[in-house]
């Protein structure tokens, strides 16, 4: 989950490194030379250059605005607190990614557990947009969740397995490859196409109201499948 | 031309993967499968779209700003006892970390040893005829009497009255009458 941590000394970042990969790093050395304010300026950056990411992943997995908050809360506290454990020649994008699915994944177990002791509560996707009004104008994302077809592309996503939809937001929401995605989730590269695959053709389904022309996954894909989680 | 359509699975490898050579020609030639490569394209765009913006409305940049704030809040307060435990060795010693453990069990033990007493006492007072019996005060006027049984419950005056009558039995005769029909300390009362 979190890479053991590192014991050479500082490296000067790799060019190829992304700027958040660059801040990261920045923040391990300043935490490590006992820079705390330094680093905690820094931290300040990175998380304002993640966030919007960060919630965009959170929301779409966990279809929660609370929940949602509280793990990016959640992995952006835990990202510095193990910010030592940081591994340069990672993209600073897929560690923190896999924190925050972690974390995503915690939640929705606890969740589940709160929801056997509670009564039922009618569902509807018009209360995901009811989370938090905040301003009397609609918003341009409210006023485009508003519309018909909206409605029918959130909903058809949520009908979305979990698996399937953690990858679809990664992959097209987050616009991580195939391979980052796999790293993150710790899945075969093979695993994540074929996931990626039977969310889009299950999307295309529910969407459209085609039926695929064939049932399974087609053989290219199942060629490379190892083992699908 | 090959009027062999593209399958849907096809289609959707190619959203994935791109397209290839012959895909590429084949899409150039057939506008069926064209449009149908369009429209699953616009289907994904749509969905990344719709996606970010539902996020985007439920959070709004206000609470973008509240929750960033809120995360370099907890940074500061994980921050703390850090500080705390990097205190010079010479004022550690000062600091009484681990005294309240060894108070807490010499209050426990003196409560404990209080409780026990406590039962003990109880238990003597419970008891008066077997251990506490009543109180035997012998008084020797003369070498003759027997002794005088005297109830633990008599009041000061009332005792002191018997060892009167017990003495003032032995007095002279001639003041007996006058005895007699002189009250007792403990009849006015």
């Amino acid at each position: 989950m979190i890479a053991a941590p590192v014991a050479k000394a500082p490296s000067k970042p790799h060019s190829a490194l992304s700027r958040d990969s660059e801040l990261a790093a920045s923040v391990k050395h300043l935490v490590l030379s006992d820079q705390r304010d330094a680093a905690r300026e820094r931290f300040a950056e990175l998380v304002g250059r993640q966030q919007r990411r960060a919630v965009r992943i959170a929301f779409n997995y966990l279809r929660d605005a609370h929940d949602a908050d509280e793990a990016v809360q959640d992995a952006f506290l835990k990202v510095f607190t193990h910010i030592t454990s940081y591994r340069e020649e990672f993209p600073f994008e897929v560690w923190f990614t896999r924190i925050l699915v972690n974390g995503c994944l915690d939640l929705r177990k606890a969740r589940a557990r709160r929801l056997r002791w509670a009564l039922p509560m009618p569902s509807s996707p018009d209360m995901i947009a009811q989370v938090e009004p905040v301003a009397n104008q609609p918003s341009p994302e409210e006023r485009l969740m508003s519309s018909e077809r909206a409605k029918q592309i959130a909903g058809a996503v949520e009908r979305l397995p979990d698996r399937q939809r953690l990858v679809f937001t990664l992959c097209h929401v987050s616009e991580h490859s195939t391979s980052e995605v796999s790293r993150a989730l710790g899945l075969s590269e093979a695993t994540v196409r074929v996931h990626l695959f039977r969310a889009v053709r299950k999307l295309r389904k529910l969407l459209t109201g085609e039926s695929p022309s064939v049932a399974v996954a087609p053989r290219s894909l199942l060629d490379r499948e190892r083992s699908v989680v | 031309m090959n009027r062999t359509h593209l399958s849907d699975d096809r289609l959707i490898e190619l959203s994935l993967d791109g397209s290839d050579g012959t895909s590429d020609a084949h899409l150039a030639e057939c506008v069926t499968c064209e449009s149908r490569r369009a429209a699953l394209a616009s289907l994904l765009d749509a969905s990344a779209l719709t996606l970010n913006a539902e996020a985007d409305a439920a959070f709004p940049p206000e609470r973008l700003a509240r929750q960033h704030a809120r995360i370099m809040l907890r940074i500061d307060q994980e921050g703390r006892p850090a500080r705390v435990i990097a205190f010079p060795t010479a004022h550690a010693s000062t600091v009484r970390v681990y005294r309240r453990p060894t108070r807490r069990w010499a209050a426990a033990g003196a409560v404990a040893a209080a409780f026990v007493v406590g039962i003990l006492a109880g238990h003597l007072t419970q008891n008066p005829t077997t251990d506490a019996p009543a109180t035997h005060l012998t008084i020797r006027a003369t070498d003759t009497r027997a002794p005088i049984h005297v109830a633990a419950s008599l009041s000061d005056d009332e005792l002191l009255g018997q060892i009167e009558a017990a003495v003032g039995s032995t007095g002279p005769a001639s003041l007996r009458a006058l005895d007699a029909v002189t009250p007792r300390a403990w009849d006015v009362r």
